[in-house]
């Protein structure tokens, strides 16, 4: 189903009520405030909105950083291990002074530094189905950037059982993808890769279009809280930045998709959880 | 007729010297289209059955499990292998 260019409307926590901004936030936000971009209350939102990232390396780093930045009021990452100096061609929210030590610490650490406003969670470690399902449920929409689609199917089926919009960004090389969800209503990650793809643990990646998948990636979570602009759920994004080409599909649903379809029941011990 | 040709996602490298243009015979469809492809691929390679295949922006399936679909002279076709990084 094609709900592409819908026109956004409030949901979640992020819906009416909560406090006004105050003058220091009109005044932080004010290049973001007004004709084509945010409302005062889409903004007032956005504060009262949460997003839940996995993880904050290539792509989900500049997502948080410019979700931070925007003033998206809560922010809860999980990435764990410790930085590495390979990391550092496109892992935005690390920095050589770092280096070897634990990741959730130093990318929280950037992220409140650029905006003391937002209150930021990090977990050091991969959440596994129970953790992901109680995160999304804590959530007004997650991101998934992970490495692997095995975690991406992990936060689809957490995003979907919670009926939270997911947002997946992925890459490889110099192309990024990204696809917007909302559950039941659009094609889920498992509608769209029925069957899984190989899995590659060195992938090759160029920091500019993690940056940019990213940052896109970011623009549709602050359309989506804010309740401003069209979102592009129900498709799919493909920068071929090596060709210079880009190309968008209409993603279909799978009426009997073991993740999403009306027969199914969500349980993180389910036979869709464990093939993953 | 003739359609458009776009292979893209991950190796994406691999299909660089790829046509980006195929010719088939009118009335071919999303199967023929494939096959014409494979045939054209450097040799050693193939395309995944999880690639992800769309005429025209729409979303028909996967290499492996797709519709049937009728092409049209003009038509688009994107052959993406997803890509997981993140
Ligand atoms: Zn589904």
């Amino acid at each position: 189903m094609n709900v592409m260019g819908e026109q956004n409307q409030e949901r979640g926590s992020s819906g009416m009520g909560g406090p006004p901004l105050t003058d220091e936030e009109r005044t932080r936000y004010q290049r973001q405030l007004g004709p084509g971009v945010l409302t005062e209350e889409g903004q007032a939102r956005l504060k009262r909105s949460t997003v839940f990232i996995s993880r904050v390396g290539g792509m989900g780093g500049p997502a948080a950083l410019a979700l931070a930045m925007a003033g998206v009021g809560r922010i809860i990452f999980a990435h764990g291990g410790r930085l590495e100096l390979a990391d550092l061609n496109r892992q935005v929210l690390g920095s050589e002074q770092g280096l070897g030590k634990p990741r959730a610490a130093e990318f929280a650490a950037c992220l409140r530094q650029k905006n003391r406003l937002v209150t930021v969670e990090a977990i050091d470690r991969e959440p596994d189905d129970a953790e992901a399902v109680a995160l999304a449920g804590r959530a007004d929409l997650v991101i998934s950037a992970a490495p692997t689609f095995a975690e991406r199917l992990r936060l689809n089926r957490a995003a979907v059982a919670c009926g939270v919009p997911l947002i997946d960004a992925a890459q490889w090389g110099m192309t990024g993808t990204l696809i917007a969800v909302k559950p039941r209503v659009t094609a889920c990650l498992r509608c769209v890769y029925p069957q899984d793809p190989p899995f590659e643990e060195m992938f090759p990646v160029i920091g500019a279009i993690s940056g940019a998948v990213g940052s896109l990636a970011a623009l549709e979570a602050i359309k989506i809280l804010s309740g401003v602009g069209q979102s592009t759920f129900g498709s799919l994004l493909l920068i071929d930045g090596y060709r210079g080409h880009e190309s968008r599909m209409q993603l279909q649903r799978n009426p009997t998709c073991p993740c999403c379809s009306s027969l199914q029941r969500f349980s993180p011990m389910s036979r869709e959880a464990s093939r993953d | 007729m003739q359609i458009r040709l776009f292979i893209s996602g991950r190796n994406y490298n691999l299909a660089e010297g790829v046509p980006d243009r195929l010719t088939l015979p009118d009335g071919a469809t999303l199967d023929d289209a494939l096959e014409a492809l494979a045939d054209v691929l450097p040799e050693g390679t193939r395309l995944p059955a999880s690639c992800l295949v769309a005429v025209s922006g729409r979303h028909c399936g996967t290499v492996g499990s797709h519709e049937a679909e009728r092409l049209r002279d003009g038509d688009d076709l994107v052959v993406l292998a997803p890509v997981a990084g993140g």
